[in-house]
């Protein structure tokens, strides 16, 4: 029983990271039909800055997040304004979309690559390899601390969105593009700040996952894939799907490393995406998109 | 997405080949004589090659992009639907092969067929999971079945988990190795750009096509677009699968990096977007070029990281630029030389 809560425990802390990493992605997708395929490359990336920050300039890693936030937020606009409007209106969006963030991705990692080989890395805080026991179960101080990060953010998300003209106008957006843009939003002015924040959102995730993983640079083939199965099982666009996906495949993934070893956790992910597929095409809280 | 169409929807090819006409059919049939001429009697001008086996390698290389590039074609151009992990059939086909190899001594030249099958059998197990979705969460669940695939194979003792399963070399003297997978892989090659061509001149072509403009609207025109996608996905695992079984033979050694690699579904993406989707000439050409460039960047840098950044800069350009590709542009522009146009 205590081993089954201390699964359960594990799995949850896990489940609020997940969570905000699928955050971003299902952000961009709710805003402007993209499925940022690099969004795990720029993970990456972040998490890349944060090793650096750490083991350059002492900064640890949660520390760092703000001010990686802040550039991949800039990048992300800069991004956004010099590739998107190109192909906006084009009759092949989505698929256009989806192929230049595949480019993206694949430039990145390859970047990455060649100035930080493909060398495993990990940030080493104090607080990553501690751990406290509540009577018997055991937790472990960074993950927790991750999943306070997460959450967070998470909330500073929900109340951008809930409270400010901004959020007000991207949900709009989310809600229906055209009718957004009738109603006087400035659609590409959300849309730049939406990609921004999907990056800033992906900078936070690779900062607390430069210590809770080990990674180097094609690491985010995989993670991209398990961040899409969470949004593809949450319903894509759904922020609150996203958080409830994340949270039952971590716990999932949990028990099955329980039960089969680590390597077999990604497999729960990719599974439970054909699963969801064969059952609910449009996922939990998905609305039946046609595109 | 009632907007313009993109591509023109041919009924028959035959009767509006460019403005060259009737000249220009002979031409074009005489320049794929000689093509398919120079590609079978390539082997036997060893006397005159420096580096003859260098050279079958690379010829080897060039047709099997044209296989891969052909067969993503037909569902990525013609369907309209992307496959981001469209090398798992390539692996299925390479380790179904290597295993009847490793434990029952089926030579892969006589099993490929066999593993193109099995391919065939997956994509339309798979697709018939995946296809009931459209746009982004098909191409998501491509990546994930990719990586699903990939994981399992990783942990799977018998096919020698992630260290690798090797095969007995081909018993043949080292001379004359590389032959037979040539020949193969260019019977590949033609099976998959003929398939190609078959296709964009059947009513199931058509249908595809139309379905890819507006797929509600096929659907309303009497067509069975779920059937036509769900064979158009299996169709083109199927010459993959075949050069899949010939590639990993070729190796004598079966690693799941080598075969499941995201990187080897973004060159098939790159070549058929840059020679011009849902066209028959369009990724011969793009897996030609592609090849040159890798070829040219193995040589200059050295390593694959920047391989992958020329590879992902290029396909960027080319969707920016000219999402056509090198066929459909020139097509719009009234440019295409008669003997490109294949359609």
């Amino acid at each position: 029983m205590i081993d089954l809560l201390q699964v359960l425990i594990l799995g949850l802390l896990l489940g609020g990271v997940y969570s905000l990493m699928a955050s971003g992605l299902t952000l961009l997708f709710g805003v402007m039909r993209v499925v940022n395929l690099a969004h795990a490359a720029f993970m990456i990336l972040a998490a890349y800055l944060a090793f650096y920050a750490f083991t350059v300039f002492q900064i640890d890693p949660v520390l760092s997040i703000p001010m990686i936030m802040a550039v991949m937020f800039g990048l992300g606009v800069v991004i956004y304004l010099s590739l998107f409007p190109r192909v906006e209106g084009s009759a092949r969006y989505v698929e256009m979309t989806v192929l230049m963030t595949f480019a993206l991705a694949l430039i990145v990692e390859g970047l990455l690559t060649f100035f930080f080989t493909g060398i495993f890395r990990s940030t080493r805080p104090e607080y990553a390899t501690q751990s406290f026991f509540v009577g018997d179960l055991f937790i472990p101080k960074g993950q927790l601390v991750a999943l306070g990060v997460s959450m967070t953010l998470l909330v500073g998300l929900w109340a951008f969105l809930t409270f400010t003209k901004t959020g007000t106008a991207i949900r709009a957006t989310m809600q229906h593009r055209t009718a957004a843009q009738l109603v006087g939003v400035n659609v590409r002015r959300i849309s730049a700040i939406s990609f921004g924040a999907g990056m800033a959102l992906a900078g936070a995730s690779g900062s607390l996952l430069s210590y809770l993983f080990p990674f180097f640079p094609s690491r985010h083939w995989q993670w991209v894939a398990i961040l899409l199965s969470l949004i593809v099982l949450g319903g894509l666009g759904s922020l609150k799907g996203a958080v409830i996906g994340a949270v039952l495949l971590a716990v999932a993934s949990a028990f099955v490393t329980d039960l089969l070893g680590p390597t077999w956790s990604p497999i729960t992910f990719f599974l439970a995406l054909f699963l969801v597929l064969m059952v609910r095409p449009q996922g939990l809280f998905g609305k039946v998109v046609r595109i | 997405m009632s907007e313009i169409l993109v591509e023109p929807i041919r009924d028959s090819g035959e009767e509006e080949v460019t403005a060259n006409g009737k000249s220009g059919r002979t031409t074009r049939r005489w320049v794929l004589i000689a093509l398919v001429i120079v590609v079978l009697a390539l082997p036997l001008a060893r006397p005159w090659i420096g580096a003859y086996n260098y050279v079958l390698q690379l010829g080897m290389i060039v047709l099997m992009w044209v296989t891969m590039a052909s067969s993503w074609n037909i569902l990525g151009g013609f369907t309209g639907y992307i496959s981001l992990g469209h090398n798992v059939f390539f692996g299925i086909g390479g380790y179904a092969s290597g295993l009847a190899l490793a434990y029952w001594g089926v030579s892969p030249f006589i099993s490929a067929v066999g593993a193109g099958f099995i391919a065939v059998l997956v994509g339309l197990l798979i697709g018939l999971i995946t296809l009931r979705t459209r746009g982004p969460a098909f191409i998501i669940s491509t990546i994930a079945l990719l990586l699903l695939i990939h994981n399992l194979i990783d942990n799977w003792e018998l096919a020698g988990g992630a260290s690798g399963l090797s095969l007995p070399l081909p018993p043949l003297p080292l001379d004359w190795l590389k032959v037979p997978f040539y020949y193969g892989m260019a019977l590949c090659a033609f099976g998959a750009v003929g398939l190609a061509y078959l296709i964009s001149h059947s009513k199931f072509g058509l249908g595809l096509r139309a379905l890819s403009q507006d797929e509600t609207k096929a659907e309303v025109a009497g067509i069975n677009t779920r059937l036509y996608k769900v064979s158009a996905y299996a169709l083109s695992a199927f010459f993959i699968g075949v050069a899949g079984s010939l590639f990993g033979y070729s190796l004598s050694y079966l690693r799941p990096t080598t075969f499941f690699e995201i990187g080897l579904a973004a060159q098939m993406v790159l070549m058929c977007i840059i020679g011009g989707r849902a066209t028959v000439a369009g990724p011969v050409i793009g897996a030609i070029l592609i090849t040159a460039v890798n070829e040219y960047s193995v040589v200059q840098f050295g390593g694959t990281a920047l391989n992958i950044v020329v590879t992902g800069g290029i396909l960027l350009a080319t969707l920016i630029f000219f999402p056509l590709g090198i066929v459909g542009s020139l097509r719009e522009a009234g440019r295409l030389p008669a003997f490109l146009d294949w359609d």
